[in-house]
């Protein structure tokens, strides 16, 4: 289990090295030197005092590391990567892009995290339903509506819900993670607060993002039910509940590693739900360094985001591992 | 090969509904000839006779826009089909055929950009290009999505490669084209088509999301970029439901049909979901 792991780990760590590469390459890679654009904006975004323009524009000079060999500039990047520093943003001069992305991050998880998990755990639970009931309503239900579900984007759910619930229907506040005007405190009011805001996207989350697992799920315990060893315990006169519980087991661990590759695009659709509901996560954050072109912002975004991805595909690893018996036991899957 | 799929209930009502809003993208605005930039004074109208699908902030009409809004949409999602498929069948094949080093380094490749969040590294490259043509979205979208179709088709070959009849073809001197022609070729076309039909829905998907960041396509309109107008003039909140509804459902319409498309042909094809 432990090689498995070290092996997980080091291929992450070179999958990483090679996003942030991509990261580090594209603004110099790409025509038109993104980078003089960035200076040109700055005069028009930073206060139009002189002196603050220079003063950043020697930052960002320096933080780029222009006029340096690109080895040069590449090492440094990687390494104040590592270490955290991420530069300093243009938009916001002179916070730094760190201590912009440490606030939002919270946002965004407390949203993304409870609604990943949610949906995969009603999805996967719907999907074998409808494979036990297999060619019942209740399957066809099922399949139907995840077939549909699970094509609507998060964000234009959100704008339905926002319609609905919302505009039509007054229920739940139709923007922001709070109320205007309350400043963020642990009273039992501000938490029902919060916790009126959170409703609407993370029910569009959890709605959308469900219908996939229950389409994947079902066909694996179709697939398994199929196998022989299912036909050969039904052959053994074993009853049905104790076989689908062998054949649910099976059918889960494919589904872990569908958690581990969907990350990405879930997290990418959050982030615009978080636009679309004006939620002070990290995806409204990236869109005001996206509508700024705050680039030093939009990279830190970036570097921050790809590394939590692959920390939640080493975590999602490190789960399978300990599901799986075949690594637990140290044979290889 | 085709006919059995006529009989299947769900391919043809996903199919018919993806015919039903292929027309309207190709034929929708050459019947419907109403400019959708053109700026009117109705602004901000509810659907009526005039304009069927009311007007928004800048009184251009919404039925127009979506006409060719469906239009770009599917040509991005054909596009960036296309270039998926090219790039995975080529490294899968590479890799199934080769063997060895070349299969390990395509492979290694294979599943770092699979890893990668694709959608993150489009919005990273497309905020980097000043001016975006639809293609060029196309491609964005296009250059991430093939690594499970590669892995795939990997799979699929090896097994292939190793069973008799291949086997036996190779004895009887077929050369390596009629090889692939006859005996590989048949044996992915339907998975091929199946991934085919899903990569246009990764395409529609990735510009609906791509454009209402920001990132889309500079000019022109795609469904994307509607929801991306009405979501900047706050039409959600102010219950313009005419504006932002449509574009939406056409997404889910179109992806939706072409999954059960996918879906139904996997049921006619893959003997293991066959029922008795």
């Amino acid at each position: 289990m432990f090689k498995y792991l070290l092996r997980r780990f080091i291929f992450l760590l070179v999958t990483y090295i090679v996003a942030t590469t991509i990261v580090f390459i594209l603004p110099r890679a790409i025509p038109g030197n993104p980078l003089s654009q960035i200076l040109s904006n700055l005069s028009r975004v930073a206060q139009a005092n002189p002196e603050a323009i220079r003063a950043a524009e020697k930052t960002l000079m320096e933080e780029f590391g222009l006029g340096k060999p690109w080895y040069v500039q590449y090492f440094e990047f990687i390494t104040k990567a590592l270490r955290g520093d991420l530069g300093t943003s243009i938009t916001f001069y002179p916070r730094k892009v760190i201590d912009l992305i440490i606030p939002v991050i919270p946002w965004t998880l407390a949203l993304l995290l409870p609604a990943t998990i949610v949906a995969w755990i009603l999805g996967n639970s719907l999907g074998a339903l409808a494979a036990y009931k297999r060619n019942t309503w209740i399957d066809k239900g099922v399949l139907t509506t995840s077939l549909i579900v699970s094509q609507i984007p998060y964000y234009w759910l959100g704008m339905i819900f926002i319609f609905l619930f919302g505009v039509k229907l007054g229920w739940l506040p139709v923007q922001g993670a709070y109320s205007q005007g309350t400043i963020p405190n642990l009273s039992w009011s501000f938490f029902v607060d919060v916790l009126k805001h959170y409703i609407m996207p993370f029910a569009s989350i959890v709605v959308s993002a469900m219908g996939g697992w229950a389409i994947g799920m079902r066909l694996m315990v179709i697939y398994e039910l199929g196998s022989d060893y299912a036909m050969f315990s039904e052959y053994l006169g074993m009853k049905d509940k104790r076989i689908f519980k062998y054949v649910f087991r099976n059918s889960l661990l494919p589904q872990i590693t569908g958690l581990a590759l969907s990350l990405g695009g879930v997290l990418g659709g959050a982030l615009i739900t978080e636009i679309v509901f004006n939620y002070p996560g990290t995806g409204y954050l990236l869109f005001r360094a996206l509508t700024t072109l705050d680039y030093p912002l939009i990279q830190g975004i970036f570097v921050i985001l790809i590394a939590s991805i692959y920390l939640a595909n080493f975590i999602v690893d490190f789960l399978y591992a300990l599901i799986d018996p075949r690594i637990r036991l140290g044979q290889e899957a | 090969m085709i006919r059995p799929l006529f009989k299947n209930k769900k391919f043809i009502i996903g199919f018919s509904i993806f015919l039903f809003f292929l027309f309207l993208g190709i034929f929708g605005p050459v019947f419907y000839k109403v400019d959708p930039m053109e700026m009117t004074w109705d602004y901000e109208q509810p659907p009526s006779s005039a304009h069927p699908l009311g007007t928004d902030t800048y009184g251009r009409d919404v039925l127009a826009q979506l006409l060719h809004g469906i239009r770009s949409s599917l040509y991005i999602g054909f596009l960036a089909a296309i270039i998926s498929l090219v790039i995975g069948t080529i490294i899968g094949s590479f890799s199934a055929v080769k063997r060895g080093i070349v299969d390990d380094v395509l492979m290694g490749i294979t599943n770092i950009v699979l890893t990668t969040p694709s959608i993150l590294i489009a919005i990273l490259i497309a905020s980097y290009l000043k001016v975006r043509s639809v293609e060029m979205v196309a491609v964005i979208l296009g250059l991430f999505q093939w690594p499970w179709f590669a892995r795939a088709i990997r799979a699929q070959l090896m097994s292939v490669m190793s069973r008799e009849y291949v086997y036996l073809s190779v004895m009887a001197g077929y050369s390596d084209l009629r090889l692939v022609i006859e005996d590989l070729i048949p044996t992915i076309a339907t998975y091929a088509f199946m991934s085919f039909v899903l990569f246009i829905n990764g395409g529609i998907m990735g510009e609906a999301g791509l454009s209402l960041i920001g990132l889309g396509p500079t000019q022109g309109i795609s469904l994307g970029i509607m929801l991306q107008w009405a979501v900047l003039m706050e039409a959600v909140r102010r219950g313009l439901w005419w504006w932002f509804v449509p574009p939406g459902l056409a997404i889910v319409a179109v992806t939706a049909s072409l999954l059960v498309i996918s879906t139904a042909m996997d049921e006619v094809f893959n003997p293991r979901l066959r029922e008795e």
